[in-house]
Formats: structure tokens, C-alpha cells, sequence
């Protein structure tokens, strides 16, 4: 008896749409946990870090225009 | 910020900006290359003579070498540009090893350059996107894993707690594509540069376009996604304009994306099901991808006047609304209808052109406007020049789409048009392809003035260059190091398993654990593709066998493997979906049990020519070789490069018996016919087989002496294709045509 048989008579097909349904779950729940109202302000300070990556220093790059 | 100030010692450290300096002069050397290649084959489009009679620089054979370049030369060469960069400078770390970070470079820049050498000379694997042969495979691997190594080290040795979204969108990148790249390139060599896929027939397909979508997904999405977020901003000077958005985005496409993959295969012999969870998976990421998108265009706001003046900023709002038009039109090809109408047309190639050109192409562009003054110190050269690039690559694209759109819709709409008596209204397939030959001329224009685009960014690079100081001022950086436990202090938890639950920090926790965060990722994306590609593999009942199906024989193989060496399955199909419009055309759809013994499968994409798959017996030989040497006398116009050669190459004899005995190795029942002669006498039989057919030719009229030449192998590959399935199975009638349970292939 092959590993294929034992998976083919174990009644697996259903296994896609419960695994939809699971990933929609987490789906769902991460968006519910992100958009929380007591979330905003904690994670929209993070959203500014790309501005604020050069520390405590002068760089040339942050003197420069962005260009001509 | 979050840094953890608890450390009062200060760090000093420096930003390795030559590596980033490398990698955009490989974008800019391998974008004009790859394009190139292109614009070339888009011109053969319309004028297969420009070919110029050279193997290596036929249609099939560059095509491959076009997508291989643009995305992993170019786009790929882009990314690591923009994730050099901004990793370091998010992460408040130099890179982890500068040797690691070099020996990513020029391995990356020695794998282009053995792309650019196989490809031309016929070394492929036949998997889209996946063509290189296997040393190269492991190459890939290697560099990747260098790649990561170096990734993950500097983040363990970050200076800034929290991850920016960024970083999230490059470690989804890094971990996936390495899965993504290990499962598809299995295969078994045989040869220094030749091999057969481990897996056959609907498992390949399913596991190459599970590669493939995912390729898409985390090679031009993902990568350049983390770059709109740390690019983007910088050049409005405004912050992202929803973080907690670009969060779900994220999360969004890492648990949606994985399952898309099987849209590329709707109406084929794929399982019902996978192609419906495919469907309705791809239809999903519609919102997430707009969310992203009107993320981007949003952290604009307040910026929108600057647009006008900086071409910076033009090339990342068309780059955004191109990524908002693509993953638009992507859900709704993936609707099956839709699909039946776009797929195997240049509708695809101009979904995806959308992508490469609009949203990979001008945000690389964009970022390297931006990047150039500042890694070489200096000003741009002149802004004028950019905002003229930009103008080109503009027109460019919108010449280059809306010929190949309509050229999709135009031979979607006529190959299921039906006349009034109930007939194809055009039969033949050549009358399909003659109507798109003003749109293949307005799309080599289009191409031309994009790639000309490319060349005056480089004019302005080179100059911006040339103004650089003498020595690059390396600038110290200060901060603390992270304390090697952060501790968030604790709050009072409420009661209630609810209540703690919500006010555990445990997200915050989360994102800035990056192992954690990574472990997430990792299982998110493997639980995906086991739930969707175990059932394929285990479950028998997917691949119903055909008992009259056999394997090749010896000189099949060796023309198979020759259809595989030209590329003509980048122009030819070989399945036939369940639709009237395909079954009156090309004959009985192609059934899940016909291709169990192909390594690799070679359903096609595209069908600049027609449908292959049943080929057998519908032509005399004579009729190939002479198509072979000129199409052209053949069908008149047709678009098919000559293949002179097939008819003055030697057959290669002497790999067949090992090319048998590595698809017995496979699992490909040689031992089971004819005694399993195959399996000793593979030359033998070939050579028989070829003197009969080249017989045959010369009783047809044709040239003799044929039968060591490659057509020959060619003609019996042809001549075999589809054709088992009208034989008897053993010990059975004729009538019953040894199909054991119908196909559950979906259809109309
Ligand atoms: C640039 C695209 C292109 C490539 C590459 C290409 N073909 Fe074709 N092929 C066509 C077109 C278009 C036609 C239809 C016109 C014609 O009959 O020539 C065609 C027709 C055919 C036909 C005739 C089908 C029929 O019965 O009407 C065969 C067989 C064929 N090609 C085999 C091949 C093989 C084998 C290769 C690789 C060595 C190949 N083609 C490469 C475009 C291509």
C-alpha cells in the first residue's frame, strides 16, 4: 500500500475549503487587530520611520536637494 | 523612537553604500539588455526573417532570455539596489558581512551571465520563468542563501526595534522565492546541462504555476512593495499615509497570494477545484492590492503640487497606477469566463507588460532618480533629461498597450467566433494571426521608445556620475545598541481571558521579534501550498489514467527533447480546453491522463501558433519537414521562424539510451512495453524508427537520406502527439478508446 493510496481514501478533498476558510479567518483577524481605534496612534508613529532613518548625524545624503 | 534607550553607550557605525552603488549599475546595464532582447523578438513578431536564419537568435530561444532578464536581471538587480539601501539605514546597521554582500553581487551578476549563454544556445528546462538548467538551479540557491544569511544577520544585529513594514515585505520576499525556487527546479540531470522535472504531466503544470504566479507575487510584488514604502515617502517627504494598512496589506498577500497560482491553468486538465480555490483566492487579493495602492497614491497628499515639477514623483504615481491597473485586470482574468476569452492571447502578455513596464520598470526608475545624486554626492544631472525619459517611457507603454491589448482581444474574439451555420468563421488559424501584424508593428515601436527611454537615463547617471566628489564622504552614524531582552513594561491585565487577550501587547511584541516574524511568514506560506498542492499529488483520483497512453518512444524523446531545445512551446499550446470553439477546432480536449508521462509538461502559455496537442496524424510527413525548412511556403505570411537546421543537424544518438533510462528512473514505464527493449536497445529502436519515417518522406517525395538528421526526430515526435487516445487500450475494444473515467476538467 503506497503513501498515495492511504491519502487517496482519506477523504482530503474538503481540506482546501477548510484551509479558505482558516486563512480568511486570519485574515479577518488581523485586519480587526490593525484597525483597532487604540492602535492608531502606536502603530501610525511607526509609519513615519522612513523619514527618520538617518540619527544623529549630518549626513551628506540628507543635505542634498533630491535633485538638480 | 522605539530603540530601546536603556544602553547610554552610543554605537558608532557606517552605511555600506558601494554595494548599493553596484547593484544600480547592474539595473541600469541588465534593464537595457533584457529590453532589448525584447524589442528584438518583437520586431521577429512582425518579421520572422530578422531572425536572421541563427539558431540562437530565434523566437524561441530569446524569449526565455527576455523574461529571464527583465525579471531577474533587471527587477532583480533593482531590488537588491533599494534593499541594500534601505535595509541599512531602517535597521540602523551596516550590512552583516560586506564579503557576503560582494559575493551576492557578482554571483547574482555570473548567474545573468550563464542565463545569457544557455538560453540562446537551447539549455532549458521548459518551465516559464524557471528555464535554467540545473547547475545554475544550485547556483541560485547558493547566492540566495548568501543573500539571506547576510539580510538576517544585519537585522540580528539591528540598532531599531520595530521592523518597518519594509522590512516585513523583504524577509516575506527572501523566505518565499527560496521555497518557491527549491520545489519547481526539482529534477533528475542527465547531462552537464540537461534535465527532466521530477514531477509530470498536471502535477508539473501545477507546481510550475504555483511557481510561477508566486514568482510574481513575491519577485515583482512583494520586493518593490517594501520599496514603495520606504521610497515613496522619501521622495514626498511625507510619511506613509495609512501604516496600519500597509500592514494589512502585507498580511493580505502573503496569506492570499500562494493559493492564486492555479488561474494560469482554467479550462486545462487541472482538477476543478484547484482552479475554482485558485479563482476565488485571485478575485480576494482585488482589495488588499487597491488598499495598497491607494496607500501609495495617498501618502501624496499635501505633495501633489510637487508632482508637476519632480519626475521622481511622476514615475512613482504611474508606477502605483499601473500596480492598481494590473492587480485589477489580474482577479478579473482569473474569473474562468474571462479567462477562457483572454488566455493563450496577447491579453496576457499585455497584463503583463502593464506590470513589468508601468509598476516594476518606473518605480525602479523612479527610485534610481532618486538614488543616484545621493550615492554619488553630487546633484542630478539634469532634471530635464529625466522628465523626458519619463515622457518617453510613458508613450511607450501606452503604444505598447493598447496595441497588444487589442491584439489580445482581437484573436480572443475571432477563435470562438461561429458563423451562422454553426462553423468556425476562421478555420484557419493563420487568418488570426494575420489580422495582429499592425498591432506587433505598433508594439515594436512602443518597446523602441522605452528602451530609448533607458538610454537617456543612462546618459544622465553616467553624467551624475562623472560629477562625484574624489573620495565618497562616509559618514558615521550614532545609536545604541538593542538591549539584548526588551521588555515592554508590563501592564495591569484586566480580567477575563478576552480582556487580557486584547490588551497583551502581543502584535507589538510580535513585529518586533524578526525570528518570530519570519517563523510567521514561513508557515503561512508552506500551510498554503501543502492544503493546495498535496491533494494533487497524493489524491489518484485527481489524474485518472488512460490505459492506451504510453510512454515515448526512444526517437519521440530525443524530438521531444528538441521541441523543448528551440522553445516552440513559447508559441505553441498543447491542451486543449472544453470548449466548443477549441474541441471544433483542434479535435478532443486534452484529458489529465495524457500527460502523465511528461517531464516536464509542455502545455504552453501562448498560442502565436496553433494547438499542438493533437498534432498526430493530421499532416503528412513530407508536409513538416517542408514547414520547417520555410513556414512561408507553407502557409503563406505565417509568423513561424524557418528551421533549416532540424534538416542538417545530426540526430544525437548517443544520449537517447540515457535519456530513457532517467525517465524510467522517473517512474515512466519503459520496463512495461515491448518487452523493456527501451531500456537496453533505446538507440537501436531510434534508429529503426528514424529509417522508416525517412522512408516514408522520400515515398512522399520529399529528400532522401533524412534519417539522422534532428527533423527526422522532430516529424515522430509530432506525428505521436495526442494520438493514444484514439488507440484501442489493451484487452479491450476499440470503441471504449480506453479512457477510464471521464476528465473532471470544468467546462461549458
Ligand atoms: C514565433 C512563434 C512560433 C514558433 C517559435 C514556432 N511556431 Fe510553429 N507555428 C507558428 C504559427 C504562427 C503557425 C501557423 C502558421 C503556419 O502553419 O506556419 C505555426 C504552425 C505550426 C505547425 C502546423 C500546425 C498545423 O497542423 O497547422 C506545426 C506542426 C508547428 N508550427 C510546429 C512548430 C515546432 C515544432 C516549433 C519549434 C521547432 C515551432 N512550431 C515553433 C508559430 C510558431
Amino acid at each position: 500500500m503506497k503513501l498515495s493510496d492511504v491519502v487517496a481514501n482519506a477523504g482530503l478533498a474538503i481540506y482546501a475549503q477548510i484551509a479558505l476558510v482558516l486563512f480568511l479567518a486570519v485574515f479577518v483577524a488581523v485586519a480587526w487587530r490593525v484597525f483597532r481605534p487604540s492602535r492608531k496612534a502606536d502603530l501610525e508613529s511607526a509609519g513615519g520611520m522612513a523619514l527618520h532613518d538617518a540619527p544623529q548625524s549630518d549626513s551628506p545624503t540628507s543635505r542634498l536637494g533630491a535633485i538638480a | 523612537m522605539t530603540t530601546a534607550t536603556s544602553a547610554a553607550r552610543l554605537e558608532s557605525f557606517s552605511y555600506d553604500d558601494d554595494i548599493v552603488r553596484k547593484f544600480m549599475w547592474a539595473t541600469l546595464l541588465w534593464g537595457f539588455v533584457g529590453m532589448l532582447v525584447g524589442v528584438i523578438i518583437a520586431f521577429q513578431m512582425a518579421v520572422p526573417a530578422l531572425n536572421l536564419g541563427v539558431p540562437f537568435l530565434s523566437f524561441g530561444r530569446l524569449r526565455p532570455l527576455h523574461t529571464n532578464a527583465v525579471i531577474f536581471a533587471f527587477a532583480g538587480n533593482a531590488i537588491f539596489t533599494g534593499i541594500y539601501f534601505s535595509t541599512q539605514r531602517l535597521l540602523k546597521a551596516r550590512m552583516f558581512s560586506d564579503a557576503l554582500s560582494k559575493f551576492h553581487f557578482w554571483g547574482w551578476q555570473a548567474i545573468i551571465v550563464a542565463a545569457a549563454l544557455t538560453l540562446p544556445l537551447g539549455f532549458t528546462q521548459a518551465k516559464e520563468y524557471a528555464e535554467l538548467e540545473w547547475p545554475i538551479d544550485i547556483a541560485i540557491a547558493v547566492v540566495w542563501v548568501a543573500f539571506a544569511i547576510n539580510f538576517f544577520g544585519t537585522v540580528a544585529r539591528r540598532r531599531e526595534r520595530h521592523l518597518y513594514v519594509a522590512i516585513w515585505f523583504y524577509i516575506a520576499s527572501i523566505v518565499t522565492v527560496a521555497v518557491l525556487h527549491i520545489f519547481n527546479n526539482l529534477s533528475l540531470p542527465v547531462g552537464a546541462l540537461k534535465s527532466y522535472s521530477i514531477y509530470a504531466g498536471v502535477q508539473d503544470a501545477f507546481m510550475q504555476w504555483w511557481y510561477g504566479h508566486n514568482a510574481v507575487a513575491f519577485f515583482l510584488t512583494t520586493p518593490f512593495l517594501g520599496l514603495m514604502y520606504y521610497f515613496m515617502p522619501k521622495a514626498a517627504e511625507k510619511p506613509v499615509f495609512s501604516y496600519r494598512l500597509s500592514i494589512l496589506h502585507f498580511w493580505s498577500l502573503v496569506f492570499m497570494y500562494i493559493w492564486a497560482g492555479p488561474h494560469h491553468l482554467h479550462y486545462t486538465a487541472l482538477p476543478e477545484w484547484a482552479s475554482t480555490l485558485g479563482m476565488i483566492f485571485s478575485v480576494m487579493l482585488w482589495m488588499p492590492s487597491w488598499g495598497g495602492m491607494v496607500n501609495g497614491l495617498l501618502t501624496l497628499r499635501g505633495a501633489w503640487h510637487k508632482v508637476a515639477t519632480d519626475p521622481i514623483l511622476k514615475f512613482f504615481v504611474v508606477a502605483v497606477t499601473a500596480y492598481g491597473m494590473a492587480t485589477f485586470e489580474g482577479p478579473m482574468l482569473s474569473i474562468k469566463t474571462v479567462n477562457s476569452l483572454a488566455h493563450y492571447t496577447d491579453w496576457i502578455i499585455a497584463h503583463v507588460h502593464t506590470g513589468a513596464l508601468g509598476w516594476n520598470g518606473f518605480l525602479t526608475f523612479g527610485m534610481i532618480y532618486w538614488l543616484a545624486p545621493r550615492l554619488f554626492q553630487t546633484k542630478l544631472h539634469s532634471t530635464r533629461l529625466a522628465e523626458v525619459h519619463f515622457w518617453m517611457a510613458t508613450f511607450g507603454i501606452i503604444i505598447y498597450a493598447t496595441a497588444i491589448y487589442s491584439a489580445g482581444l482581437t484573436q480572443g474574439l475571432m477563435i470562438r467566433a461561429f458563423d451562422q451555420t454553426g462553423r468556425l468563421q476562421y478555420p484557419d488559424f493563420i487568418e488570426t494571426v494575420l489580422k495582429l501584424l499592425p498591432m506587433y508593428w505598433a508594439r515594436a515601436l512602443g518597446g523602441t521608445l522605452y528602451v530609448a527611454g533607458i538610454l537617456v537615463m543612462w546618459y544622465n547617471v553616467v553624467m551624475t556620475w562623472r560629477k562625484r566628489p574624489a573620495a565618497y564622504e562616509v559618514p558615521t552614524y550614532q545609536a545604541a545598541p538593542l538591549a539584548p531582552k526588551h521588555v515592554d513594561p508590563a501592564p495591569a491585565l484586566p480580567n477575563g481571558v478576552w480582556a487580557r487577550f486584547q490588551a497583551a501587547h502581543w502584535h507589538r511584541i510580535w513585529e518586533g521579534k524578526a525570528v518570530t516574524f519570519t517563523v510567521m511568514t514561513t508557515v503561512a506560506v508552506l500551510v498554503a501550498s501543502a492544503f493546495e498542492i498535496v491533494p494533487t499529488f497524493l489524491i489518484r483520483t485527481n489524474v485518472p489514467t488512460i490505459a492506451s497512453v504510453k510512454p515515448y518512444t526512444p526517437l519521440e524523446l530525443a524530438g521531444r527533447d528538441l521541441y523543448i531545445r528551440e522553445g516552440c512551446f513559447n508559441c505553441h499550446s498543447q491542451m486543449i480546453r472544453p470548449l466548443r470553439y477549441e474541441t471544433e477546432r483542434y479535435g478532443e480536449y486534452s484529458k489529465p491522463g495524457e500527460s502523465v508521462y511528461e517531464h516536464p509538461f509542455l502545455w504552453g502559455s501562448r498560442r502565436t501558433g496553433p494547438d499542438l496537442a493533437r498534432e498526430g496524424g493530421k499532416r503528412p510527413d513530407l508536409w513538416h519537414v517542408r514547414h520547417f525548412e520555410n513556414p512561408r511556403e507553407i502557409t503563406p505570411r505565417s509568423v513561424m521562424p524557418r528551421y533549416q537546421w532540424l534538416l542538417q543537424n545530426s540526430t544525437d544518438y548517443g544520449t537517447i539510451q540515457q535519456k530513457v533510462d532517467a525517465m524510467a528512473m522517473l517512474g515512466v514505464p519503459y520496463g512495461a512495453i515491448e518487452g523493456g527493449r527501451a531500456l537496453t536497445q533505446a538507440e537501436q529502436m531510434a534508429r529503426e524508427q528514424a529509417a522508416a519515417i525517412a522512408r516514408n518522406i522520400e515515398k512522399e517525395g520529399g529528400p532522401a537520406g533524412l534519417q539522422d538528421k534532428e527533423v527526422v526526430a522532430m516529424v515522430a515526435y509530432l506525428q505521436r502527439l495526442g494520438t493514444d487516445i484514439r488507440k484501442p487500450a489493451p484487452g479491450t475494444t476499440a470503441s471504449t478508446q480506453g479512457v477510464t473515467r471521464a476528465a473532471p476538467a470544468g467546462g461549458q
